[in-house]
């Protein structure tokens, strides 16, 4: 599976835009746990890996639990999940997959519910940042660094 | 999140075939970590977070890494799988993905370069018992145990 070019490296002009919008999302003031688990939900559904290996390491560094990443693909049938957060990750599904059909009332209703309107927007806006990298990384077949181990020893 | 019946105290005597099923595959001589990897992604299309707790403890347990779970989803698109791991992985989400996929030859005949016969038979009833394991626990909202801590310290 090789690398189809590196995007960093042909365009970077184009990823520098691109990081001046994830640097206004990280400072918007949303909880930085918050960001981490929307751009690995995103990612799984996109199935970037590139994406999942750097996202999944920030999210352990910032001190996230192994259970809240292993869960994730199932956060609705979970309680490890804050409402807040279940409402971000709807929210997330629904941007994510929006050729499946546009978000519904109760998808906003419920998001409303949580934030209010600017962190609607830079929320928004975080999974539509995500989904630009996604698709950077998948559309070229961005490699992931070799830097984990396939197995380690059995958890402490 | 309201908790439905709990299948085992309402039909115990349906339960323990189901059980029996689970030791078969599970000593059917397939290796443990690809088990667990064939578990995880069908708990994860299936949305089991009952069975992607129990499979994710169970695989870290027997020494699976942290990475080779949190990028299952993208396997395609990682080298953190063996050629043998992935033809499992694309079997497992044909099978799950059935009314879609309707079981392509291509990943039929990729499996079968990987598998003998009999380890398909094994592999594919593998994949039929967690995808029937999904639907118990998540029709029933079975709730996991809430015995991992939230957040931890960074490691």
């Amino acid at each position: 599976m090789s690398q189809r070019l590196n995007v960093f490296q042909v365009a970077p002009a184009a990823i520098e835009a691109l990081l001046k919008t994830q640097a206004y999302v990280n400072e918007s003031g949303l909880e930085h746990s918050l960001l981490e688990l929307v751009k690995m939900r995103a990612s799984q559904i996109n199935a970037c890996a590139y994406c999942l290996h750097m996202h999944s390491m920030d999210a352990r560094k910032a001190g996230e639990s192994e259970a809240r990443l292993y869960l994730l693909d199932a956060w609705r049938e979970s309680d490890l999940y804050t409402p807040r957060e279940r409402a971000a990750l709807g929210w997330t599904e629904a941007l994510t997959r929006l050729s499946e059909g546009a978000p519904s009332d109760e998808a906003f209703a419920e998001l409303r519910a949580h934030f209010s309107e600017k962190e609607c927007v830079d929320l928004s806006m975080s999974i539509a940042a995500i989904n630009a990298w996604n698709r950077l990384n998948a559309g070229f077949r961005s490699r992931h660094p070799a830097d984990r181990p396939r197995k380690t020893e059995a958890a402490a | 999140m309201s908790k439905r019946l709990n299948p085992y105290t309402t039909a115990p005597d349906m339960m323990k075939p189901m059980i029996a099923l689970e030791a078969a595959v599970k000593d059917s001589g397939l290796e443990y970590s690809l088990i667990e990897l064939v578990k995880m992604r069908a708990s994860q299309i299936n949305g089991c977070a009952y069975c992607l707790h129990m499979h994710s403890a169970d695989a870290r347990k027997a020494g699976e890494s942290e990475a080779r779970l949190y990028l299952l989803s993208a396997w395609r698109e990682s080298e953190l799988y063996t050629p043998r791991e992935r033809a499992a992985l694309a079997w497992t989400e044909a099978l799950t993905l059935l009314p879609q996929t309707h079981a392509p030859d291509a990943d039929y005949e990729e499996a079968l370069r990987h598998f003998s016969g009999e380890e398909m038979v094994k592999l594919t009833l593998l994949i039929g018992t967690i995808n029937v394991w999904n639907r118990i626990a998540v029709g029933f909202r079975s709730h996991h145990p809430n015995d991992r801590a939230p957040r931890i310290e960074a490691a």
